[in-house]
């Protein structure tokens, strides 16, 4: 049996209090196997966020229980956060993912700077992600230099060269045209399969949808369908 | 790289950040102009006050200094001359008889302060001999001439050659001696004491006529070696108060100026400290503006590992950046604005401050110690402004910063 990566139980969370509460997400459910490529889908407003926040430890729930990496978030302070997503969790948000004032390859080595890795090591890391995302020559660059796609696969390559044991994506085809979003969902799965990278995105593409191996779906917060491919 | 991320990010918006440097550059560059020119102003003063009559000390008898009472001659003068003239430092004495006299011409009556001096030994000291505007200075060979300030000379109308009698107390029974002098020369010091009740004439012929062979009442010395606020670095030890006799430093024999020099450096440090904390808070307010325009890059630098530490350490840097940038803007401009000065000055002679005449135009003057501080506290500023914004960085949830751009 696979590992497991997450591990959530009833969680809750709403915003706000009173006649203004929201509740974003109830009683989620969801286990992450080590190797799962799982599309988050839903109508909007639906919670898709609200949980791949929780799911890295940006935001807090309400109630219930979470744990990444066989570790429980809710106990851990800010810098233990920080420290956390840095060494176990990448991440990949819809548009704007770089350091504008970084090179590409400043921004892939960023992490890896922040976690001591001998220089030597960066380098060559660095250089085996770009070759990876189709961007080697490039990283001289920088992100104002390159497309919506290529940045969307900068990105990428941030979030894999720490070697995370998840990848979390919020919408990371949304500001892509389709032709450009299938070319990333594809490049994350091929590091799905021949990297055995666990990826957990949303989306409200039913072309990237049809592209995963396991479809969680919410509806007002609750989940109501788990389906692996 | 978080210095590099810290510089790169100083130069998102070039404007602003030469503004800002500029401002702190400038505030640096008046602190640093204010200062040196307010050490080049003490400087002068104590040099006026030192180069005239005063002298940088002088020696009396205990209880001179109160009434100028004539018998209160110095104690033990040959021995003390011995120790005064032993110093290493000591570079000219003159040995005075003062006193309060009367002066008559034909034209009338007027109350001078006389001074019994030695031509020769006195030129070294308060340089009276370039102050002669008509006639000229006392010799050692005659003895009944007299010089005096120009004033007593209006308010007397007299001119050079006129004979004038000389009335005052002598020691010995108290009564009344004269002698009869001839105006030989008339100067013009600037200082309106002297200028306007000063009477000097051979230090022999007025000895003689006090009754005061072989004694005096002050002795006014200049050193050599001294700090750039005038104070000697190797004083003369002062004499036992068994002796019956006082040494004075001039920082104690004009406490005023002495004070005034003295507040220069306090005034200096409070007027630092408000103009920064002024700049400073324009700085905060430069930080926190880029603070809010880059929430969202924030918030991906903090979601992706930054630690709240280092994030704050990141707004720090560049603090530390612009600090760099301000202190080399300021300094550059400083050197042009003090070559400037120093080249031309600033002109207050003739106007008297303190009890001390400007004789000369002001010059900026340095004083290395603070060349360093300064940048030191603009930097100081710098950073302490950058607190704040690192502290709402270190504060920010990243996930509040993302919100902030709406996707
Ligand atoms: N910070 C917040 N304060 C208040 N309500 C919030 C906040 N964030 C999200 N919500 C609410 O929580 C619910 C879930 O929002 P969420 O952003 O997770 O939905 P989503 O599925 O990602 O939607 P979309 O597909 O539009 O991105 C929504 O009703 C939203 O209005
Ligand atoms: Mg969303």
């Amino acid at each position: 049996m696979a590992e497991i990566v997450i591990k959530t139980k009833n969680l809750d969370k709403s915003f706000g209090s009173g006649e203004t509460e929201i509740h974003a997400l109830r009683d989620v459910n969801l286990e992450i196997m080590r190797g799962d490529f799982a599309a988050i889908v839903g109508p909007s407003g639906s919670g898709k966020t609200t949980l791949l926040n929780i799911l890295c430890g940006l935001d807090t729930v309400s109630s219930g229980e979470i744990q990444v990496s066989g570790r429980s978030l809710q106990s851990m302070s800010g810098s233990e956060l920080a420290k956390f997503r840095r060494e176990h969790i990448g991440l990949v948000f819809q548009a704007y993912n770089l350091i504008p004032v970084l090179t590409v390859l400043e921004n892939i080595e960023y992490v890896m700077l922040l976690q001591n890795v001998p220089s030597a090591e960066r380098k060559e890391r660095v250089r085996k992600f770009l070759t990876e995302v189709g961007l080697e020559g490039k990283e001289n660059r920088f992100p104002a230099e390159l497309s919506g796609g290529q940045q969307q696969r900068v990105a990428i390559a941030r979030a894999m060269v720490s070697h995370p044991d998840i990848i979390l994506a919020d919408e990371p085809t949304a500001n892509l045209d389709s032709a450009t979003g299938a070319q990333l969902l594809e490049m994350m799965r091929r590091f799905n399969e021949e990297l055995n990278m666990t990826f957990v995105f949303s989306t409200h593409d039913p072309q990237i949808m049809e592209r995963s191996k396991r479809m969680v779906t919410l509806t007002d917060g609750r989940i109501v369908s788990d389906e692996l491919k | 790289m978080l210095w590099k991320l810290a510089w790169r990010n100083l130069w998102r918006n070039r404007m602003r950040t030469w503004l800002s440097a500029l401002v702190i550059a400038i505030g640096l560059v008046a602190l640093i102009f204010l200062d040196t020119m307010m050490v080049g102003m003490n400087t002068n003063m104590v040099k006026n006050a030192t180069d005239s009559l005063m002298g940088h000390a002088q020696m009396h008898a205990l209880g001179f200094r109160d009434e100028h009472e004539v018998n209160l001659t110095i104690n033990n003068l040959d021995e003390s001359l011995v120790q005064l003239r032993e110093h290493p430092d000591l570079t000219f004495l003159s040995q005075r008889v003062l006193t309060q006299a009367m002066l008559s011409s034909s034209g009338g009556g007027e109350p001078v302060f006389t001074l019994g001096i030695d031509p020769a030994e006195e030129q070294l000291l308060s340089k009276f001999d370039e102050a002669i505007i008509e006639g000229e200075y006392l010799d050692s060979v005659s003895a009944n001439k007299m010089i005096l300030g120009w004033k007593v000379a209006e308010k007397l109308e007299l001119v050079l050659g006129d004979r004038l009698v000389l009335t005052a107390v002598d020691a010995e029974s108290s009564e009344m001696a004269q002698v009869l002098f001839r105006l030989s020369g008339i100067f013009k010091t600037g200082e309106e004491q002297m200028d306007g009740s000063m009477v000097l004439v051979p230090r022999q012929t007025l000895q003689k006529m006090l009754k005061l062979e072989g004694r005096i009442h002050q002795i006014a010395l200049r050193y050599k070696n001294l700090t750039q606020e005038g104070i000697p670095l190797r004083p003369l030890t002062k004499p036992a108060e068994s002796s019956g006799n006082e040494l004075l430093l001039w920082t104690e024999l004009m406490p005023s100026l002495y004070m005034i020099t003295q507040m220069t450096d306090l005034s200096m440090a409070i007027m630092g400290i408000i103009l920064f904390l002024i700049i400073a808070l324009g700085v905060t307010n430069t930080l926190l503006m880029g603070l809010y325009e880059r929430m969202f890059e924030f918030g991906i630098i903090k979601s992706i590992g930054t630690t709240p530490w280092q994030s704050a350490r990141l707004m720090l840097y560049e603090a530390v950046c612009l600090g760099f940038l301000s202190i080399v803007v300021g300094l550059i401009l400083a050197v042009f604005v003090i070559a400037i000065f120093a080249f031309y000055g600033i002109d207050y002679t003739g106007i008297e401050f303190s009890g001390v005449t400007f004789q000369e135009k002001i010059y900026p003057s340095f004083k290395w110690e603070r060349l360093v501080i300064y940048p030191f506290l603009s930097m100081g500023f710098t950073l302490l402004a950058a607190v704040y914004p690192a502290f709402k960085l270190w504060y920010m949830l990243p996930i509040e910063a993302l919100r902030k751009r709406k996707l």
